[in-house]
């Protein structure tokens, strides 16, 4: 069966129309595809693009980076905190890291109440953990040594155990890595 | 089938006349009007049958193009399920292919997202186009050059009775192909890539081949894939065997379902009736 193989010019569709009309192909020979290509064109012609090598021209529309307003609490709390003693548990669908259950509480306790963002951050952590999840700070010593004052003043023997567990993970927690974005 | 137009053209001019004289009928002239009847009446209900079955063999090729989701492809995938079979995860920044921008939906924290919304109208549009060219008896092709998945795409192709190739593509596949396979080969009518790239991270030879043999093709395309020489490209991640499994299956299912649907359209007088228009129009 005659063909063209010139692929650069026009499409497979626009080569075998014009075969078609001009007569070089029969119409007895038309091809399977001709009109259910016809009849459901694709949403882009299928032209050959040159490749450019040129890069100076600056595109107009670059792909737009994906940010959200959570992002600023989450880097917030990776920074305090560092990656979570969780892993996170991607095969499943439904699943909700230690991050994502913070930056929730998070925003509940700013729909809710008039505090502001320091105090907010320090209100989500101790709403966690009243929810049974420890987070272990990271950072300087200075800090959790407030932390530790704190707690020992709410005279509960829990809370001081706790303070004792998270001084002693600090020093590993100064391994993980930053989550900046 | 000259015999056949002409007596049709013929039998157009003479349709409601009383029977005086002598009918051309497959070539005999009857003078008697008693002679006239029941020959005449034979050879018009021959006439009738076989214009009924030609019509119908055309209705069964022109029916499903005048709907627009013959085969309902729209039900068999949804944004969701593309999204639960990462379909819309893409390569780093540094990999993005230039024509491959605009459907992109955004880029997270480097690693590029398919823009989903694009996908499920492309994925539709290159099902319902494999489905009609299946339909039509066509021959399909599978190729992907990627070894984790040749397994599974030999697997798709025997399970919907299609051809696959995930093997060293050697340069006269389809250019040469009257002289590597012998004369009068047949090649295929389409050709699916599963993953428009080989090896070492260039575009398959075979889509260019396919555009030079006037072969449409449907790709799926990746972030660093180049879309333009593909028919029916459709942008999606060809790296994850999740994703891989479900274009393989929603492939297998829509080729079974357009095959079964010629036999019923054939094997059932009443699936593809012929439209009144057309038996008047040749009646007149």
């Amino acid at each position: 069966m005659a063909g063209s193989r010139l692929e650069r010019f026009g499409t497979v569709y626009s080569r075998v129309r014009d075969l078609m009309r001009s007569g070089v192909i029969k119409p007895s020979q038309k091809p399977i595809w001709f009109d259910v290509y016809e009849a459901f064109p694709p949403k882009k012609e299928p032209l050959y693009v040159k490749p450019h090598t040129r890069t100076a021209t600056k595109k107009q529309e670059p792909v737009p980076e994906i940010f959200y307003r959570e992002d600023e609490i989450r880097a917030k709390f990776f920074e305090h905190y560092g990656s979570g003693y969780r892993s996170f548990l991607l095969h499943k669908p439904d699943f909700v890291s230690t991050s994502q259950r913070f930056v929730d509480k998070y925003m509940e306790l700013k729909s809710r109440g008039e505090l502001e963002e320091a105090a907010l951050f320090e209100e989500t952590g101790k709403a966690l953990l009243a929810e049974g999840i420890t987070l272990k700070k990271r950072g300087a010593p200075s800090v959790s040594a407030e932390s530790r004052e704190s707690r020992l003043t709410d005279m509960s023997a829990e809370e001081q155990t706790v303070g004792a567990g998270s001084e002693e993970t600090t020093d590993t927690a100064d391994t993980t890595n930053t989550h900046t974005t | 089938m000259a015999a056949r137009a002409l007596t049709k053209g013929l039998w157009g001019l003479r349709q409601s006349r009383a029977i005086t004289v002598g009918y051309p009928a497959a070539g005999h002239f009857y003078s008697t009007e008693a002679a006239v009847k029941s020959p005449t009446l034979q050879c018009m209900m021959f006439q009738v049958i076989n214009d009924c079955l030609t019509i119908r063999s055309e209705r069964i090729m022109t029916l499903p193009l005048e709907k627009p989701d013959f085969f309902r492809v729209s039900e068999l995938f949804s944004v969701k399920s593309l999204f639960e079979a990462r379909v819309h995860l893409g390569h780093k920044k540094g990999c993005r292919h230039r024509l491959m921008e605009p459907y992109l939906y955004g880029c997270r924290l480097e690693q590029d997202i398919i823009d989903l919304d694009q996908t499920v109208e492309h994925l539709q549009l290159a099902l319902n186009f494999t489905a009609h060219v299946a339909y039509r008896g066509g021959v399909i092709l599978f190729v992907s050059r990627q070894r984790q998945f040749s397994q599974l795409v030999e697997n798709t192709a025997k399970g919907c009775g299609e051809y696959a190739h995930t093997r060293y593509w050697q340069g006269g596949l389809l250019t040469n192909a009257p002289i590597q396979y012998g004369p009068g080969v047949r090649l295929p009518d389409l050709i699916v890539f599963l993953s428009t790239l080989n090896n070492v991270f260039q575009q398959h030879v075979g889509i260019r081949d396919a555009a030079k043999m006037n072969i449409p093709t449907i790709g799926v395309v990746d972030s660093n894939c180049n879309p333009s020489l593909l028919t029916y490209p459709v942008p999606g991640n060809d790296d994850t065997p999740i994703a891989m499994e479900l274009y393989c299956h929603l492939f297998k299912m829509i080729i079974n379902r357009a095959k079964d649907k010629r036999k019923h359209m054939e094997l059932l007088p009443s699936a593809a009736p012929p439209h009144a228009s057309e038996l008047l129009k040749t009646s007149n």
